[in-house]
């Protein structure tokens, strides 16, 4: 087991190497700057811009000095578009706000998503099944920026408490939790059902059902386990990606998470900003495949053998 | 038997199933009703629990760059620092344009108009109570000016005498003219006659900053300088910094300090960054703001029939308009140009695509100011426009389109922009045979190749810094950075220069309507149209707001009722 975390641990701290790497050069090789804006600056104040952030130097020497600065100070550089704000600052204020959205979401799409796969593997090709599936196909069809408009007109406007959009109280998170929620719990609703109908007809659901186990007994402690498993590989990164925010959501309820700077931080060029938000999703991603690693040995013996070996 | 019952059978015999499942229920039950109890007893919106505290919602488009006025650059920080920072003169909450005294209490300036001397209120404090001086505001604009600090909107103190040079590195600061005589006198000695200076002076990059506490914290060229945080503000406007916390507000509290703070009519401002105007529409009508920033094109209707006493439509200090390279073929001749503006229906353009939020023009500054200019001379119905247009396009030796190239259009990827190209594309393949391709960039991309000149036709908006016609008139100048159209004439540049040098404010006035007019006899650009500002303002919570051409009305002298 442990040789296992240390394999995937190394693996995962290339994979965050490389995917800064890559991005570092690749968010350079887009056309304009940072300093960019309405006005087109004289020719003096962007070469004075640029030397006062390093900019001016090559590619190759930006690169070492930004590692040099993670490394030695755990400085990530300051936000070349909010000047005055460092990146870290930055993340540090969003982050929270989306790690709280997404452990809502997440909890909504499991509550959801999981028992309704199970009761549409239960009651397979039937009307409860048919009517699971649909809702689920909708729910993944339907995009975000259609369903959290929707909410927050007839819900938001609507229901005493809850909040159109906006973050100045602790209910206006309901909604783009439910959005983000409920996109999920399609997903996950369908890999269950799907994870179940296979473990449901093997021999020893048979022998389970032939013992006088209940429904409930039979579904949660006998089937949910294996059944699980294809809905547990895809927690993993959707949670992470839940957790980093959605831009469309937080749009469309003017929520102050990230998912707002990865896109902005992109269009804007905020180089820093856009290193440091990689930096940050990719260790997420990293750290949420690592658990769904972990939770699969502990849920299916095989591959705890196989660790092993 | 049992062990082949289908599951529906299984079910209803199956007791124990549902006896565990009902403490669940149970729970899941009591949270609802939590949850609904929760929310019954939340019954006033955000907009009337602020309004009962006598603090504005106010939608401000996007998040601040920042409230340091000498780094930021968007309409979005000018409404803060407005609040925050108080200039010589400030505007007038009565009428467009006029100017009251501010930090300054009097002023006078020489026959030429270019050298100013401002008298300031020897009570004036920062928020802190040190004493406001004349030292602040040469500081400032010392600071702004260097060549090492890199301001981005350097450019709008050049007025001074040197600036431009010691923006450079060309020369001293002590050859700049801006000098404190004493602790409460400030002169200001400008390259040229500036007439309408008190107008320029209302720009937030004229405000003092103050000293003691950007020395304090880091010194005059420090960029990543945190004097501008909540907790170590200090300011000499009608607020002070409360709280700020990234793209979700910006809230700011009454100065007690602020030497007019007894005329404040409001007791706090709280700034929402609201980007999409979409989410900005919906949040108004459900009780989130007071006054929003944007209405959008497709949304106009509805806002208009559900709050017709909110809807506002105000004509806003900005121009539509496309830009053509005129050094690439076939753009560089004239008749092309004329043609192709000639072929636009700009009523439609604005009746169908922007739904009424502008005026169709064929000028470039828009009317105010006591400004305006006369249009160039055209046909007067749009058919009659159209034909000649056909005939400009056949005398550039392209008879119903025949052999013109295929152009790019380059638009931003915002939707009205994108509608907007297409239905110019389809007019100019309509009425004169010819195509475009669109080309959608995002923001940055855009910007770049509109500013290396990498485009054929660019769509583009110009929005006034101050209410002067000179705001827009020079963008034009050869050479200009912002002209970006590869035009450029000397009688144009003569006009102007005659403007620059007079002192007399009609006189500058005829010159800059000469310069303007030579420009579009040469259409170096397609006018489109004029804008307007399309928002929400509750006219239950908000009173004494009165709509402006800069949309800067001075927010202390918004008044909220509960």
């Amino acid at each position: 087991m442990t040789k296992l975390l240390l394999k995937r641990l190394a693996q995962g701290t290339l994979v965050v190497f490389v995917l800064e790497t890559i991005t570092f050069f690749l968010v350079r090789m887009l056309p304009g700057n940072p300093f960019l804006g309405e006005r087109k600056l004289p020719q003096h104040v962007m070469e004075q811009l640029n030397a006062l952030y390093g900019l001016d130097q090559s590619a190759l020497v930006q690169y070492f000095n930004y590692w040099k600065n993670i490394l030695t100070q755990g400085d990530f550089g300051p936000s070349l578009v909010r000047e005055g704000m460092q990146v870290s600052d930055i993340i540090a204020e969003a982050f929270p706000v989306s790690l709280w959205l997404g452990v809502l979401g997440m909890g909504i799409a499991i509550v959801v998503g999981i028992p309704a796969g199970m009761l549409a593997a239960r009651c397979k090709n039937r009307w409860p099944d048919a009517l699971l599936m649909f809702a689920a196909m909708l729910g993944i069809c339907v995009p975000a920026f259609v369903i959290a408009p929707l909410f927050g007109k007839t819900l938001g406007m609507h229901v005493p408490g809850l909040s159109v959009a906006g973050w100045d109280n602790p209910l206006c998170a309901v909604l783009p939790a439910l959005t983000l929620g409920l996109i999920n719990a399609a997903y996950l609703a369908r890999l269950t059902r799907g994870g179940m109908l296979e473990v449901l007809s093997q021999d020893f659901m048979r022998t389970a059902r032939a013992k006088g186990a209940s429904v409930v007994r039979q579904l949660v402690v006998h089937a949910l386990r294996s059944g699980l498993l294809p809905a547990v590989s895809y927690l993993g990164p959707a949670f992470a990606a839940l957790i980093t925010g959605s831009f469309v959501v937080e749009t469309c309820f003017q929520v102050p998470g990230m998912g707002l700077h990865f896109v902005n931080a992109t269009t804007d060029r905020d180089y820093f900003l856009i290193q440091g938000l990689v930096l940050c999703y990719g260790i997420l991603i990293v750290g949420a495949n690592l658990i769904v690693d972990l939770a699969l040995v502990a849920l299916n013996p095989r591959l705890r053998s196989q660790g092993a070996a | 038997m049992r062990l082949y019952d289908s599951c529906c059978q299984n079910d209803l015999h199956d007791r124990g199933g549902y006896a565990r499942l009902a403490p669940v229920i149970r729970i899941t039950a009591m949270v609802a009703l939590a949850c609904l109890l929760t929310g019954c007893g939340e019954q006033k919106s955000s907009a009337e629990r602020f309004a009962e505290a006598g603090v504005l919602l106010l939608g401000n488009n996007s998040e601040p760059q920042s409230q340091d006025p000498h780094k930021a650059t968007a309409v979005a920080d000018g409404k803060i620092i407005c609040s925050l920072l108080e200039g010589l003169v400030r505007p007038s909450a009565a009428a467009d344009g006029d100017v009251l005294p501010g930090a300054a209490t009097s002023w006078e300036h020489n026959e030429q108009a270019d050298v100013w001397i401002f008298h300031l209120n020897p009570e004036a404090k920062w928020s802190d109570g040190t004493p406001l001086t004349a030292h602040d505001f040469v500081y400032a604009y010392h600071r702004l000016l260097h060549p090492q600090f890199a301001g981005k909107y350097a450019e709008m103190l050049y007025p001074l005498q040197n600036a431009e040079a010691f923006n450079k590195g060309e020369c001293a600061w002590e050859q700049v003219g801006a000098k404190a005589t004493d602790n409460h006198t400030l002169q200001l000695t400008l390259s040229g006659p500036t007439p309408h200076l008190p107008r320029l002076l209302l720009h937030y990059t004229w405000y003092p900053i103050p000293t003691h506490k950007v020395e304090a914290l880091g010194g005059m060229l420090d960029r990543r300088s945190l004097w501008t945080r909540p907790e170590n503000w200090v300011g000499n406007g009608a607020y002070v910094l409360d709280g700020h916390r990234f793209n979700d507000f910006l809230s700011v509290r009454p100065n007690p300090l602020y030497q007019r703070a007894n005329e404040l009519k409001n007791r706090g401002i709280r700034f929402l960054p609201i980007v999409n105007g979409y989410t900005e529409t919906r949040m108004y009508m459900g009780g989130k703001l007071h006054i929003s920033n944007n209405v959008p094109p497709e949304m106009l209707a509805h806002a208009a029939a559900k709050h017709p006493q909110d809807f506002c439509r105000d004509p806003y200090y900005c121009t539509i308009f496309y830009r053509l390279n005129t050094a690439r073929p076939p753009l560089n001749d004239l008749r092309v140009r004329r043609a192709l503006s000639l072929a636009i229906d700009r009523e439609a353009l604005v009746g169908k695509v922007v739904r009424g939020a502008g005026t169709p023009t064929t000028t470039f500054t828009p009317p105010g100011a006591g400004y305006a200019v006369k249009p160039p001379a055209q046909a007067p119905t749009q058919a009659q426009r159209e034909e000649e247009a056909r005939r400009l396009l056949a005398e550039a030796g392209y008879t119903n389109g025949k052999g013109f190239p295929v152009l790019e259009l380059m638009t931003t990827s915002r939707d009205v922009q994108r509608v907007m190209a297409e239905t110019i594309q389809a007019m100019w393949e309509k009425v004169l045979g010819i195509h475009v391709d669109i080309r959608s960039c995002e923001w940055t991309a855009y910007k770049a190749a509109q500013q290396n000149m990498e485009y054929d036709i660019s769509s583009s908006s110009w929005s006034g810094d101050y209410l002067d016609p000179a705001t827009f008139v020079e963008l034009w100048r050869s050479g200009g950075g912002n002209n970006c159209t590869g035009w450029g004439s000397t009688d144009f540049d003569a006009a102007l220069a005659a403007a620059r040098s007079t002192g007399n404010a009609s006189e500058r006035r005829a010159h800059l309507q000469r310069a303007e007019e030579l420009m579009l006899q040469s259409q170096p650009i397609l006018p489109l149209y004029h804008s307007q500002r399309t928002y929400l303002r509750s006219s239950r919570h908000v009173g004494g707001w009165q709509p402006r051409l800069l949309d800067n009305f001075p927010l202390d002298a918004v008044q909220v009722k509960p």
